[in-house]
Order: C-alpha cells, then structure tokens, then sequence
C-alpha cells in the first residue's frame, strides 16, 4: 500500500513514549467524579429488593409498608410476578423490586419493608448433581445443555502412536468481577429526555439499552461516564435491571435518582466467569509430539448461561476430540469477564502440558515449543519462551519437586497466551483547533481505566508536534458521537486511527493558514516541539500559539475514523512464574513473574505497561484467591464481600518484570487482555515443580495444597 | 442499619448505667470494627449504642509487677508499647498481625476479645443458626474449611480474637464492671465452649463492660508466637500459636501452649504442655509436642488441613520460644 | 415476627452465676468502687432521628443534621459532597474510605459520623493545594500508580499516613502499611514504587 500522511510516523514523537496519565491529577485529587459520586439537586437514593432464595416462585409483593416509610417517595416492581407466567426466581440475588426515598439509609428501611411473598422450589447449584440427574429439573429443556462437539483426526491411532499416556480431571472456580465501584446510575428526566450518569465500558451501548427498554428514542437520551470504577466484562453488554429501575423510579417520583448496588449484590447478581472442569486423556510419541488430546468439560455459567471454552488451548494435536456440557444452576448469570474462556482453557492446558512433558524427560520450554500450532498469525511463542527463559534463570530449573531440605520449596512454571484484541468502524473521531491554540479531540468512547484518555491524547499530540497535556480528550458522552464498547481489547485498535486521521486532517488545514503568514508552501510545513515550521528549517517557522492565531473565530474541524493499515490483531505472550510454597502450612508465596508481552505498535507506554501489571495481578488472584463460595444445601453465597472473598493486598503482590515487545509495522493491537490469561498455570506450574504434586484445580488454598500433596503420599 | 440513638458517656459508672436500663438493646461502641459490619448485615440490631472509648481508659498501668491495660486502648498503641513488648512479647505480636494498619487504629482491646465469630453462617442474615435463635449450625453438614477441629458442638465456631490466645497464656484477668459492682475473671473462665453457652462466647452479661486486661508479672518465661494466614495483607489466621516456656537449665521446667483459631475457645493444650515438660527443645520434641497438642482434634468434613496447620503453628511457636529461627 | 439476630432474648442476667468467678485476693487495689445504682448518672441519648453533628473536615468546620447511624463515609460523601473517598466495600476491607483522623488512617465506613466530632479528619478532598499536588499525589502520577482511579484515593490517604508516622519507612514497613487497600484493577506494583520515592515528604 502506498505510504500514505496517514500511517503512523517511523518516528514518533510521542506515541510509544511514556506520558503520564493526562486524568491522572483528576483521580489523585479526588475531582474526578465517578458515577457513584454523582449529586443531583433534589437527588432520591435508591434500592433493589432481591430474592434471597435461588429457586423460588414470587407469590405476591406488597410494596405498602415500604411506602409508608419515612423519606420513601415511590417504588416499583421489576415485572408483575402476580399476574404473569414469568414469576419465578432464579438466583439468589434476582431483582423483584426497587424503592427511592431521599436518603440511602431510608431507602433500605424502605427496601427491607418490602413484604415478598415466597414459594420456595428446590434448586440446582451443585455441577455434579445437575450432571448426575440427582438435581431437580429447574430449567426448561433440561439443566445440561450439550455443546457442539469437534474433533479432528483418528483419536484411536492417535493413542496408539503415543508412548505415554496421561490422565486427569482439572478445574477452575466460578470468579467476580469485584469492580471496585459497583454497578449503578444517575437517572435524571427533563420532559421525556432522559441523562443517565452510568458506570459503563459503553456510553454508546448504554444509551441503545435504555432507549428500548424505555420505548423511548434513542436521541431522547444522553449517557455520561466520564470515570468508572472497572468494570472488566460486567458493565459491557446491558445497564442491568438496576439501570432500568433507576430510569423508571426517576419518572416515578420525578426527581433524579441514584441507585448503585453494595458489594454483596455485585457479587450475586452482576456477572462471574464460568466455572470450568475437564476430564483430559493425552497421548505423547517419545520425541515429545502429542498425538491425541481427547477432552470432556463442563462447567456452569449460572441461570441459563453458558461456560465455553477453548480446549486445547493453543498446542494442538493432530487427533483430538472435545466435547463441552454447559450445566445451568440457580446463580448468577455470567457475563464476560477479562479474556473470556482463555484463563480456563490456559490453565486446563498447561498443566497437563508439564506432565506430558515430564513423562517424556523433555524441558517444558522444549516441549511447548515441539507442540505449537504450527500455522497461527503472529506465532511469537517460541522466540519469546527462549528469550523469557534466557532472562529468567530456567537453566537453573530444577526437575519436578524440589529437593532442598526444610519445609520450604521453591519452584518454576512457564505458560502462554493469545488473544485477538482488533479494531473496527465505525469509530469515528472529531478534531477541534480553536485560536487560542487550544486542541480538542472528541469521540464517543470511555475510559474504563485502561488509559484510553492518554491514548486520545497522545496520539493527537503527536500528530500536532505538542505536549499530551496540551491536548483535550472529550469522551465519555455520547453527546460526543458514537463509538463501540470497550471490551474484548478492541478500543485502542479501534479509536486509534480515526484519532490520528483527524489529528492529521486538521494539522493540514492548520497549514493552510500558516503557510500565506510564512510565505512557503503548505506541505513543506511539519509540526514539531510546539512549533509549526519548514521542515529542517526550525527557524523558518512560529509557534503553536502563533500559528493558531491565524485561525480566525471558525475552529479548524477534522473528522477521522477507522481505516486498515493503522491496526490488526492477535497478540502473543508467555509468562513465567515462581514460587516458594511452605509444605508443612500449604501456603503458596508469588516470588517473581516475567511476562513477555507483544501488542503490535504501543501508543501509550506507561499505560500499556499498567495493563500488564493488572492483568497479571488478576491472574494470580485467579490462582490463589478468589472463589465464589455456595452453601452445598442452600446454595446461597458465603462470601459476598471483601473478607472471605480474597483479593491480593500489597504484601501478597510478587515482583512482576514486564517486557513489552514491541512490533510497530503491525499497527495498533489492544492489550487489556492478553496479559491476564496465563499467569494461573505458571503459578499453578510453579507449584507443581516445587513439591512434586500436580495442582489440578484452583484456587491454590493451603488445604488444596495440603490434600494434594497428601493425596500424593498415600 | 437498623437507626440508634446514641449516648457518649464521659466515664466507666456513666458508661455501665447507659447499658442497664435498656439491657438487651443496648451495646457498647468500641472501635466498631466488629459492630458497625454486623450491624449493617443486621446480624445484631441494638436499639442505642453506647460509645465507651471515652469512658473506659486506654492506657497502660503497671501493677503487682504485672500491667493493666485498659479495655479501650487501640491494638495500634497495644502493638508498639514498649512495656508489653518487653513483658509479654506474644501479645505485641498478636496484636500488631490483628487486622490492617486502618483496622488497628480503631480496634480496642476490649472490642477485640469480645468480638463475635466471623463464621459465614453467623454473619449471613440468610440463616438463621444456634446464635441467632436458630435450631442448628450450618457448618458440619456444609463449608466448614474454616470451622473448629477441638472442643466444638453443638457450634462449630472458632473464636475470633487475637489477643485472647497471649493473654490467656499470659495468666490475664479480666475486670467487668457491672450494675451490681465489679468482678474479676480469669481468662480461662472467661470464654465458654458451646456446649455451656451456646449463644455467647463467654461470660459477659449485656449489662456489663469489659474494663481492664489484667497481666500478672510474667516470670522468667519465654515467648513465642506464630501465625498462620493465607494471605499475607489481611486475612483471619488459619490457625496461631502462643507458647510460653519457663527453662531448668536446658529442659523445660513448665510450659503453657495456647492455640488460637482452632476451637470455639483459645485452646489451651494440656497435652502438648505434657509433651514439652522435662524436654530440651529440638524441631522432633517441638514436632512431637505439637503432634500432641492435635491428639483428640475432631476434623468436619473441610477442614482437615487445619490439623497439619495447627501443628505447624505449635510447632514454630514452641521453636521461637527456645529461640530457634523458623520458616 | 421474631427478630431472627444475635439480641440475647430471654438471656439471664445471673447467668454469670454458674461460672467460678475466682477470689483474687492476692491482686492489688481494686480499680474503682462498685458502680452505684443504675438510676444515677446517665448522659443523655441522641437519636436515632436526625441530630446535629459538627465535623472538622481539612480544616473547615461542616455542620450536618443526621442520624447518628450515618457513618463518616456517607456523612462526607453524601451530604457534605465531598465525594474523593470513596465506597468500595463498606465493611472495612478494601480500603477506598481510608481517612485520616487525629493522625491514623481509618476505614471511614466503619466510623459513625457521630463519634469523630471534634477530632481532625482529612481526606483525599483537602490533600492537594490548588493545583499544587501533594508529593504522594505528584508520585502516583509520575509511577502511574493509578489506573481506573477508585482505589487511589484511599491509597493516597494510606500512603500520606504512613509517611507522615514514618517518612524514611522500609520497603517492608510500606507494604504492610498499605496492607488495608485492595486494587482491583492491579496497580499495586507502582503504587509501592511511588510511595518509595517519597522520603521525609520529598521527592527522591
């Protein structure tokens, strides 16, 4: 293709430096104000009532008491349980009703006023027995849900060509978001326009939602996320029955109204990552090639919802079979949660890839390098598993079980990753120069922490010769046009190029006027350290201030969107781990991880940078300690909150080295994330070479790892 | 929460005749680190709370060649006082492991020692267990990897406070002021196994406040202590150790072994003292001791594991004790 | 219906009576004379309806009307509008509420409103001077130690304690310091690098 002005400078001034997060002195000071922080004049405060039950019909709601308390201005039911054939609960934590009143404290008065009316149904929270057939029939068609199966080759020619065989069960718990703001909304109507202040990855998406739903158009509502508190998959595809309630208790009472879930509701009922287990039986030839994979996996994304998966995850064997159950049960449904399906189908993986490995004396390394897929775009695993071992002090790797004396023992683990992470249009961006020099770039997208705010601005600074902070970001409205969610690790890829086209266009059309006051052609004219000039000729030239001066009371404009050649997709990593675990408690300590890391050409370095170090962190609270925890009989959850559900805390934090390799012919690739998918199988991988014992299943509790390494003695 | 009115009484006689009147619905407001949660679980619901943190003292005295400490001093201040460092080590250890920096600043002595069981069935509104009004604990026919394994039914809980492990070891008393005067109590008759107080964990009555910790001199004994948790920033221990050892020359005279998070109680074992006496300290007495200490655990269903923790933190405290490093 | 929590219904008083309450004749003075009868002496209650509560918050005095049930957090967040800090968990876990009272850092979702009047809080609302951020602030920013933000405020808190107490801490007293805040996002790593370049209140 021909070089066009468009395509990202061979030497950037600013794009794949680092700039400090231009919202970062919003957040330290507290200015920035997140949805939960939104105060409306005259604001109510509102409250779900929800269903403690996971099974239950609603006979009767009796929202009376509750408007008879003090403060209570209206409340609303989700749907006419009485009156309708859809009056049945399915998870504990399912929405029935809500009430506003004019403070929190009287909205949950108000909301545990609410006499519900129960008819208790047995339900189905336990996997096996939902398998078994001992579970209640719950859901229509059945609790088990087959897949499609795949397979490929001669799996029996395939087992008959190995020299080992290997066999195991494996699995991964059902995990929360645990955003730290919670789900919620500022729901304020003037007329039949509705605002919506929403803790959203998609302004966008939200506004589509809550215009259906309402039976309102579209162009009646405007959504605002200017900051949010994560929301890592769970705040992508809806606004929630919160959302909607929040919209219809505002009409209501005719008064804007706040209404944001606590963290025993987030745990419940705004999405998880499905559980996954595996029955794998794989056969290894004695060079190491494993010719035949044959794999059954279930697992349970809640109410009605799925819980696929990748599996094998990246090696292949020529012969392989894989057959997946999705088992519905009386929980919250999932929803995607950072790299959907790849942390399952890594760990699943990985770990049966270490006792391949060993059963024929292969190195680790070597033996995932011999077991690649051996056609895949951007196929790095190779270079970046010697590199990261070179650096990493495989060598000095011992075999399966560390032999030093004492009750401590240490050991390595290594793994891969993948993901897509592409752009697409429409994502249109608007550039604005004003005369006073100032610099507007305004598209539709959010910042859901990622940094996509220092993205805009950097790459609108580079193209302008500036500073980033010279440089307005306008995102977060959709009255700033409309862009797609952020999710899937799509919003760098997508924004990127629309922001450079604008930033570019309207560069030219800056020229234009510049170049009369200089008396020299346009295009000899470069923007440069805050200068606009002849290029080698810095002399021959004004300054950004200067230059826009010449503009005149009409702002330049510049339009820009997506175009290919600026982005593409797929990313590679591997990552490695070790580990000190203390054999007489079972406590497994992080010492240190290595991530290698491509994402094509990196716009935003320090903020790249901050997404691996999240993603890992995410990961590792994957293979130590996050686990939906469900009462065997009454399926209710044990630990909706922060004390029983653990999340790593400063002290439990490893050293993380992050090594961004860097790949600029290929265009802008999203990261978000590639990086949180294998850390738990090198952790896992770790463990497994420091004792001796294969850790099958996670999370990696002191009492997994202590009945596995009994398990192991008897 | 459920609303409260609110009293803040200026001294200990103010304090304990804003509890009397209306004994039942009334609670004491130490660092609330503990209430403020159950209350906003509705796990306890008083009707006013009486804020004690100025009634009560919160300093430390010395006394009979021991300390007093009083109830409302903050684990913070407990964990850096010089005095209890140099006295009785085990608590300053305990007390500087209980909770986050944010947490220590607020939690009291008192607060600590009393505070209610973290057992997840006990602190979901959803059911209604033997410390509610309820008929069962939920905990032996469902997730009980943190529950008992010694001295428990018909609840299963493990008792909560770091502290209580030190200074039952220590030989602590505990001073209650009440309507009808004071009493002392030593912390071995102070907390109560479920099968003599099924709803309380120990012998407070609702109309009474914990005053003073009471620490007699400590003698010549040295101090170990160690703590097992899962994560290392802020978790509940999976199970802690304090053990006090008083030497012949190179064999142990006496020994007081105490293990916390084990049992509806800090446990007290006989057995593992048994095994230390006349014994010089090495990692095999020290295991075997330990070993002891878990002869007549009851493990449910879950919570096997915690017998090998226990041990381990047995075993490492009674190592400290003698002054040898440990993991 | 019957209250279904931990209230001691039907619990006796004399209860104490079937446990050994041990003569300690041996103990020194005992510490106060028994308290006289229970009609004697009582402060008034306040509440649980709306109450006067005056704070001392960066500074400035702020008069509300609430009930004492409102905690600090709440009492800031929503009626005062200082929405820096914020709520995470509201159980003393995560560390998002983290204030600053009389010194310490504390979990302002676990302090009621009512029980700090008098006392000095600060939060993430009062840190910086105008533009001029706090060296902690200005750390967080150059090590990107922040990434959707919510946390950070409560880090922040933290952090400005513990180096307030102990401004040349360890890399081992810094990490148990911050042991009360949970990131989600995973910032952790630079958080610990921008607290590190902070000593004696100065950059280094």
């Amino acid at each position: 293709m021909a070089n066009s002005e468009f395509d990202w400078p061979a030497k950037p001034s600013l794009v794949g430096t680092r700039v400090n997060r231009v919202d970062g002195p919003d957040k330290v000071t507290g200015r920035a104000k997140y949805t939960f922080d939104i105060n409306r004049p005259g604001m109510l405060y509102a409250r779900m009532v929800r269903s403690p039950y996971p099974h239950a019909r609603v006979v009767s709601v009796d929202l009376a008491p509750a408007l008879r308390m003090p403060g209570v201005k209206t409340a609303l039911l989700v749907r006419d349980f009485a009156n309708s054939k859809n009056n049945r609960v399915m998870f504990q934590g399912d929405e029935i009703a809500a009430v506003a009143a004019d403070t929190e404290e009287h909205a949950m008065d108000a909301a545990r006023a609410v006499k519900v009316e129960y008819e208790v149904l047995p339900h189905v929270t336990i996997v096996e027995r939902a398998l078994d057939g001992t579970a209640p029939a719950v859901f229509n068609g059945g609790n088990v849900r087959d897949a499609r199966p795949a397979q490929a080759g001669d799996l029996t020619a395939g087992f008959a060509a190995a020299a080992k065989v290997v066999e195991g069960t494996y699995s991964t718990q059902v995990i929360t978001h645990t955003c730290m703001e919670s789900h919620g909304t500022v729901c304020e109507w003037s007329g039949d326009r509705l605002t919506a202040w929403i803790s959203t990855q998609g302004v966008s998406g939200a506004r589509e939602n809550f215009a259906s739903a309402l039976g309102i158009p579209q162009a009646n509502v405007r959504v605002l996320c200017q900051y949010m508190g994560g929301g890592f998959g769970s705040k992508a595809l809806s606004v929630g029955a919160e959302g909607l309630m929040c919209a219809k208790l505002a009409k209501a009472a005719n008064a804007p109204v706040k209404l944001m879930l606590d963290r025993k509701e987030e745990h419940l009922a705004t999405g998880n990552r499905p559980s996954a287990e595996s029955k794998i039986k794989a056969g290894v030839s004695a060079d190491g090639t494993i010719t035949a994979f044959e794999a059954e996996s279930w697992g349970t994304g809640g109410a009605g919802a799925t819980s696929d998966f990748p599996l094998p995850y990246l090696y292949q064997s020529k012969n392989r079979s894989r057959t997946h159950k999705n088992v519905f049960t009386n929980t919250g449904q999932q929803r995607p949660m950072r790299a959907p399906g790849h942390p399952q189908g890594s760990f699943h993986t990985e770990i049966i890839m270490d006792e391949l490995a060993d059963q024929v004396n292969m190195d680790p390394i070597q033996f995932r390098i011999k077991n690649l897929p051996p056609e895949a775009p951007n196929a790095m695993w190779r270079s970046y598993l010697l590199e990261g071992a070179a650096e990493f002090g495989w060598s000095k790797r011992h075999a399966t079980g560390d032999k030093t004396p004492g009750p401590i023992k240490t050991g390595m683990g290594v793994s891969i990753n993948t993901w897509g992470g592409g752009g697409r249009g429409p994502s249109p961006a608007h550039c604005e120069i004003t005369s006073d020099g100032g610099v507007i770039m305004r598209l539709g997208t959010q910042d859901i922490g990622t940094g996509t705010r220092t993205l805009v601005a950097t790459i609108t600074a580079d193209a302008l010769g500036l500073r980033a902070s010279q440089v307005r970001p306008e995102i977060g409205d959709t009255a700033f046009g409309v862009s797609a969610l952020s999710g899937g690790s799509t919003t760098a890829a997508s924004i990127s190029p629309g922001i450079r086209v604008a930033a570019v266009k309207a560069l030219d059309a800056l020229k234009e006027k510049v170049a009369p006051a200089l008396g020299v052609p346009a295009a000899s004219l470069i923007a440069s350290g805050g200068r606009i000039h002849v290029e080698n000729e810095p002399g021959k030239g004004m300054s950004w201030a200067d230059a826009c001066k010449q503009i005149g009371p009409q702002p330049i404009t510049a339009d820009g969107d997506w175009r290919a050649g600026m982005s593409s997709s797929t990313t590679s990593g591997a990552q490695f781990a070790e580990v000190a675990v203390d054999i007489e408690t079972g406590i497994v300590k992080v010492k240190r991880i290595l991530v290698l890391q491509d994402c094509g050409l990196v716009v935003s370095r320090l903020t790249a940078e901050s997404q691996v170090y999240g993603g890992v962190i995410g990961s590792l609270n994957f293979a130590l300690f996050e686990d939906r925890i469900l009462d065997r009989n009454t399926g209710q959850m044990l630990n909706p909150n922060m004390e029983w559900y653990l999340l790593a805390g400063m002290s439990d934090i490893p050293r993380i080295d992050v090594r961004l390799k860097d790949q600029p012919e290929r265009g802008v690739i999203g990261l978000g994330e590639p990086p949180t998918v294998a850390t738990a199988a090198a952790i896992a991988l770790a463990v497994r070479n420091a004792t001796g014992v294969t850790m099958r299943s996670l999370p990696l509790t002191p009492a997994k790892v202590l009945g596995a390494m009994r398990q192991t003695r008897a | 929460m459920k609303a409260f009115a609110y009293i803040n009484p200026a001294n200990e006689k103010e304090a304990v005749a804003a509890l009397s009147p209306q004994v039942e619905q009334s609670m004491p407001l130490g660092g609330g680190q503990d209430l403020l949660a159950r209350m906003k679980d509705y796990v306890t619901q008083p009707e006013r709370l009486v804020n004690v943190k100025t009634a009560l003292e919160s300093t430390v005295t010395p006394v009979g060649g021991g300390l007093r400490i009083g109830a409302a001093m903050k684990m913070a201040d407990v964990a850096e006082h010089p005095e209890i460092l140099r006295m009785y080590p085990a608590i300053s250890a305990a007390a500087i492991e209980v909770g986050t920096p944010q947490i220590r600043n607020q939690a009291t002595v008192g607060g600590n020692l009393n505070q209610r069981p973290r057992c997840w069935y006990y602190r979901n509104e959803e059911f209604v267990c033997f410390k509610k009004g309820g008929d069962r604990c939920f905990s032996p026919q469902g997730e009980n990897q943190f529950h008992a394994i010694l001295g428990a039914g018909p609840s299963f809980i493990v008792h909560p406070s770091s502290l209580a492990v030190p200074m039952l070891a220590y030989g602590a008393t505990f001073r209650l002021a009440g309507p009808k005067g004071e009493r002392l109590v030593p912390a071995a008759n102070y907390f109560t196994l479920p099968r003599q107080s099924l709803r309380m964990e120990n012998v407070l009555a609702p109309d009474e406040l914990l005053t003073h910790v009471i620490l007699p001199a400590p003698g010549n004994v040295k101090s170990g202590h160690y703590e097992v948790r899962y994560k290392a920033s802020h978790d509940w221990p999976i199970a802690f150790a304090t053990v006090l050892i008083a030497m012949n020359g190179s064999v142990v005279k006496e020994a007081k072994v105490v293990m916390g998070a084990v049992a509806p109680v800090p446990w007290r074992s006989a057995e593992a003292e048994q095994a230390l006496v006349g014994k010089s300290i090495t990692e095999a007495t020290a295991a075997a001791a330990a070993e002891a200490a878990m002869k007549n655990a009851r493990p449910l269903s879950q919570n096997g594991y915690k017998v090998d923790v226990a041990k381990t933190a047995v075993k490492r405290a009674i190592l400290r004790a003698a002054g040898i490093q440990t993991a | 219906m019957a209250k279904k929590d931990d209230s001691p219904d039907g619990l006796k008083l004399d209860r104490r009576n079937f446990f050994k309450t041990t003569g300690l004749a041996g103990l020194a003075e005992s510490i106060a004379a028994p308290a006289e009868a229970a009609a004697q002496s009582t402060p008034a209650a306040v509440g649980p309806g709306d109450v006067p509560v005056r704070l001392n918050v960066n500074g400035r005095q702020i008069d509300l009307m609430i009930e004492p049930r409102v905690t600090l957090l709440d009492a800031l967040r929503t009626r005062a509008n200082l929405t820096g800090n914020k709520k995470g968990c509201d159980r003393g876990a995560c560390g998002a509420c983290t204030m600053i009272v009389d010194g310490r850092p504390v979990y302002s979702c676990s302090t009621l409103a009512i029980e700090v009047q008098g006392k000095q809080i600060r939060n993430v609302d009062g840190l910086a001077t105008g533009d001029r951020l706090h060296p902690v602030q200005q750390a967080f920013c150059e090590k990107d130690a922040l990434m959707c933000g919510f946390c950070t405020p409560g880090f922040i808190m933290a952090s400005v304690a513990l180096l307030e107490k102990n401004p040349n801490a360890t890399p081992e007293q810094i990490k148990k310091g911050l042991d009360g805040n949970i990131c989600r996002c995973g910032t952790f790593s630079r958080i610990f690098e921008a607290v590190s370049s902070v000593k004696g209140g100065q950059r280094g």
